[in-house]
Formats: C-alpha cells, sequence, structure tokens
C-alpha cells in the first residue's frame, strides 16, 4: 500500500519554499510532484515597465547568490542588441566578479551539504573560506552580495588593488586541494551518504534540459565558458570537470573541482588584466531588435532574452534561470531512493527557488 | 550530431545571428522538430513569448547543441493553440505552464495543464492582463 507525504512548502534544507510530494511504498519513493512559485514576484514584469537602467538593479535582485550574473546577463543582452563593444578592461573585471561569485556559490552550497550529511566540522572550515570571497568581493565592490557592478558598455568600478583577490583565491585552492577534495572522495562518511543516492541518468538529463554542475556530474560534457565562450573566457586556460555517476557524490566532486579551475581562471585573469577604461560611457537604451544572452552561471546555464522597440524600457525580458532547468530533475532523482534521501537530493541539486519563481 | 546536421535534417531557411540559428516555422511542426532535437541530443533550453502590437503572439523555442542555440519561431494567431512538446521534452512541462500563465497560451495533447507561479484557480494571461503604468 502506498501513501503520499508532503515536504514543504517550509523547508527542511534550504530557507526557502518549495514543496514536493513522495509517494511512497513502505520507505522506497515510488513518485513525486513538486510545486513551486511561492517566490513568485513578476520580476519580468516589472522590469517591462521600469527603464533599462532601474532594471539592472531589479534583475540583480533575482538571486542572492548569483546576483551579479544577472545584472551582467541583461547588460550583456542589451550590449548585443546595441552592438556595444565593452572595453577589455570591464570584460576582465567581469570574469572576476563572475568567478568569486562561481567560488561563493559552491563553498556556501558545499557548506550547507556538509551540515546536511551531520559532517559539522567540514561546514565550519568550508563557511570560514566562503567569508574569505566575500571579503574579497566586498574588497572590489564595496558589497557582499548585491554587487551593483554592471552597466551597460561595462562595470562601475574598477580594480585597483587585486593583492586580496588573489590571497583569497589561492588560499581557497590550497585548501580545495589539499583538504576538500581527499576529503568528499575518500571519507566514509561523505562516500556512505552520497554514493549512489539521486541517480540521474545522462539520458534522463537531456530529456529533463539540466544545465551546470548537475548535467556535468551525470556525463554531460556542457559549459558555455568553452563551448561559446564570452567575455574573455577564450583567452584563458581551464578544464571542465565531468563525472559519469550521475549521483549525489558525482554532483559534489564536480563542485569542488570547479572550485580549482575557478581560482586558475582568476590567478590568470588578473595576470592578464588589460589597462584602460571599464566601461563604453553613459548608455540609457538601445536601439529595436531582440536578442539572446546565455552565461554559465555557478548553477549552470542562464537564459536571457531582451527585445527592444528602440526606447529606454523593455519590451520583453525573459529570464531563464539555472534552477529553473534543474529541479524538475528532481522527479527522476527520487525514484526508488528513501525518504531519508529526499533533503540531500534536493540540496545536492543546489537549488534556488528565489531564482526560479522570480 | 551536429549542430549543423540537426539544421539540415529539419530543413527550411535558418537565419544565423550573433546569439545563434534562428527558424520561421508554423506551430504545428513544433513536435516533428523536438523529436529531430531529441534525436541529436539536443538540450531544450526555454520558450519565449512576446506580445505582439496586432494580439498575435509570438513563441520560440529554444535548444542547445554543445553551445549552438538553435532557435525555431512561430506567430501565432490570437488564441490559437499549439502542440505541446512534454510528451517528447519532460524538460519543457515548467516552460509551458509558465506560458499560459503569463500569456494565456493554450498547449494541446498534455493531461493538464496546471499553474505553475499563480495559484490554482487564478485566470491565466497575468502579463497579457496588466497593463499597468511606467514604474
Amino acid at each position: 500500500m502506498s501513501y503520499t507525504i508532503p515536504i514543504g512548502p517550509y523547508h527542511i534544507a534550504l530557507e526557502e519554499p518549495y514543496k514536493i510530494e513522495v509517494e511512497c511504498e513502505g520507505e522506497n519513493i515510488i513518485g513525486s510532484s513538486l510545486k513551486v512559485g511561492f517566490n513568485f514576484r513578476g520580476i519580468e514584469w516589472l522590469a517591462q515597465r521600469k527603464n533599462i537602467t532601474k532594471s539592472i538593479a531589479l534583475l540583480e535582485r533575482v538571486c542572492g547568490i548569483c546576483s551579479n550574473v544577472h545584472s551582467m546577463s541583461f547588460c550583456m543582452t542589451l550590449e548585443r542588441i546595441g552592438s556595444i563593444e565593452v572595453p577589455e578592461r570591464g570584460q576582465h573585471i567581469r570574469m572576476v566578479m563572475a568567478e568569486l561569485e562561481r567560488l561563493h556559490s559552491h563553498l556556501l552550497w558545499a557548506g550547507v551539504a556538509s551540515e546536511l550529511i551531520g559532517f559539522e566540522t567540514l561546514f565550519m572550515q568550508i563557511f570560514r573560506l566562503r567569508e574569505s570571497v566575500m571579503d574579497a568581493l566586498e574588497s572590489i565592490s564595496g558589497n557582499r552580495v548585491n554587487y551593483s557592478m554592471n552597466r551597460i558598455g561595462g562595470v562601475n568600478r574598477d580594480i585597483l588593488d587585486d593583492s586580496k583577490v588573489r590571497e583569497v583565491a589561492r588560499a581557497i585552492c590550497a585548501v580545495t586541494e589539499g583538504i576538500l577534495i581527499p576529503l568528499l572522495t575518500t571519507d566514509q562518511t561523505v562516500i556512505a551518504r552520497c554514493q549512489g543516492v539521486g541517480i540521474l541518468t545522462r539520458k534522463d538529463a537531456i530529456a529533463y534540459g539540466v544545465v551546470g554542475p548537475v548535467a556535468r556530474a551525470s556525463g554531460v560534457d556542457t559549459d558555455l565558458r568553452r563551448d561559446q565562450p564570452y567575455l574573455a573566457y577564450g583567452k584563458v586556460d581551464f578544464s571542465v570537470p565531468v563525472q559519469t555517476a550521475g549521483d549525489v557524490l558525482a554532483r559534489v566532486v564536480v563542485r569542488a573541482l570547479e572550485i580549482v579551475e575557478s581560482c586558475k581562471i582568476i590567478d590568470q585573469v588578473l595576470d592578464r588584466m588589460p589597462q584602460g577604461p571599464i566601461h563604453a560611457g553613459d548608455i540609457y537604451s538601445v536601439p529595436a531588435g531582440n536578442a539572446v544572452v546565455r552565461i554559465e552561471a555557478p548553477r549552470g546555464e542562464v537564459f536571457y532574452y531582451v527585445a527592444s522597440n528602440g526606447s529606454d524600457t523593455p519590451l520583453r525580458v525573459k529570464v531563464r534561470t539555472p534552477s529553473f532547468a534543474n529541479i524538475p530533475s528532481v522527479a527522476a532523482m527520487v525514484m526508488k531512493n528513501t525518504i531519508a534521501d529526499v533533503p540531500l537530493i534536493q540540496a545536492a541539486l543546489d537549488p534556488c527557488y528565489s531564482c526560479t519563481d522570480r | 550530431m551536429t549542430a549543423e546536421e540537426t539544421r539540415l535534417e529539419i530543413g527550411g531557411v535558418w537565419t544565423e545571428r550573433a546569439d545563434g540559428w534562428w527558424l520561421s516555422v508554423p506551430a504545428t511542426s513544433i513536435q516533428k522538430i523536438a523529436r529531430t532535437m531529441l534525436k541529436a541530443e539536443a538540450r531544450f533550453v526555454a520558450i519565449v513569448a512576446l506580445s505582439e502590437p496586432s494580439n498575435a503572439m509570438q513563441l520560440s523555442w529554444h535548444w542547445d547543441m554543445g553551445g549552438t542555440l538553435l532557435s525555431v519561431v512561430s506567430l501565432l494567431a490570437e488564441g490559437v493553440s499549439v502542440p505541446s512538446i512534454v510528451d517528447i521534452y519532460p524538460g519543457a512541462d515548467w516552460a509551458e505552464r509558465e506560458t499560459r500563465d503569463y500569456y494565456a497560451v493554450t498547449f494541446e495533447g498534455r493531461k493538464d495543464t496546471l499553474p505553475l507561479m499563480l495559484r490554482n484557480g487564478d485566470k491565466p494571461g497575468t502579463f497579457l492582463r496588466t497593463s499597468g503604468d511606467r514604474l
């Protein structure tokens, strides 16, 4: 006999609302349904009624963790419509911000996941590292969360002293390579809790259209920074970690390896940082047209579509966040797992319900 | 299959833009295109609805193949429904439900189309109904 257990909208893993109803036979899950929309703020609707300068600040509020990627994607879409060239230094500063944000996001997630599997010491160590990333972001932008760095045609602030950023990136790289990765791949607590749990096959990953680390942990070798380079990603050397197991452990490992790659990218970008202006001047509107821009955010591909009629207010702003693409695959991941695995499987997605609902 | 081979198999006149390849088709052919995309292991990305001044609706479906964006666009007359691709790409479920929520587009062939962002019983078409003042 089967029974249904509702979990949420108050969440057991993350402090955001989302609901999953799992149908069980004994402890085993045989079906599930998801409900989102509790955070719906109508940000796209609002962006179509504000001028583009105000919309940059608005779209930065889509997500509290990857806020920079949203304002950057929006600006890059408008730059594509208007054929606006961003000065090279501005592009490099955007890359530093994007990779610091990836470090912040991955470390935050790794900390939350450690706590979930009952590894309190690791949680503390990881959050100490995360704090240093926030310090680095603050040293550049003056802010620890919403950085207000992006404008149409470049960035608002220069990196005047890169020593703090270099120091943080090198320290995180050393700890991740020396402690975090060996621990995550050999520790019995981690392996026992994560291996073979919440498997998403490569076939399901394609059918559900998952993105980012979730896709790469299921053997889908994709990363827009490499496949469709934007900013100056084509000029730096980095690897794209891919795992084939498709389980929670694979997602853990992919993100840990990505932390190292991000640190390498930051180091290279700071080394090759060109001199010159950081933006293309004051731009308040773009010509009529439409464009798509896709960026590899920490959680995967962000999709922005903007249509302009030539005024200062966008005709259409469409935002497809990575969590919107990833969360539906929970239905495939929880099948044949036990009810006790649901919080970990959900958390392994690194879901953001604020992003999803917009 | 590469993005180029997929474009050739789908046929039609594709236009290259800075953001990828675009094709205009009647909405009735979207299921056939989706099957070809799945066979080629293209990743479904998004559906974008754009309300036209003439009350028509422009709908675009987007796929990714190895970093190349393949976009298929249809212009719909007011009130016309479009075939669902959920049975081909389960990942399109939320995209279709959200498009119904915001623009009241009906997707045919689904078992049901529950609201995604709205509450059960809310009238679909939030973005159409609420023109609102400039903020």
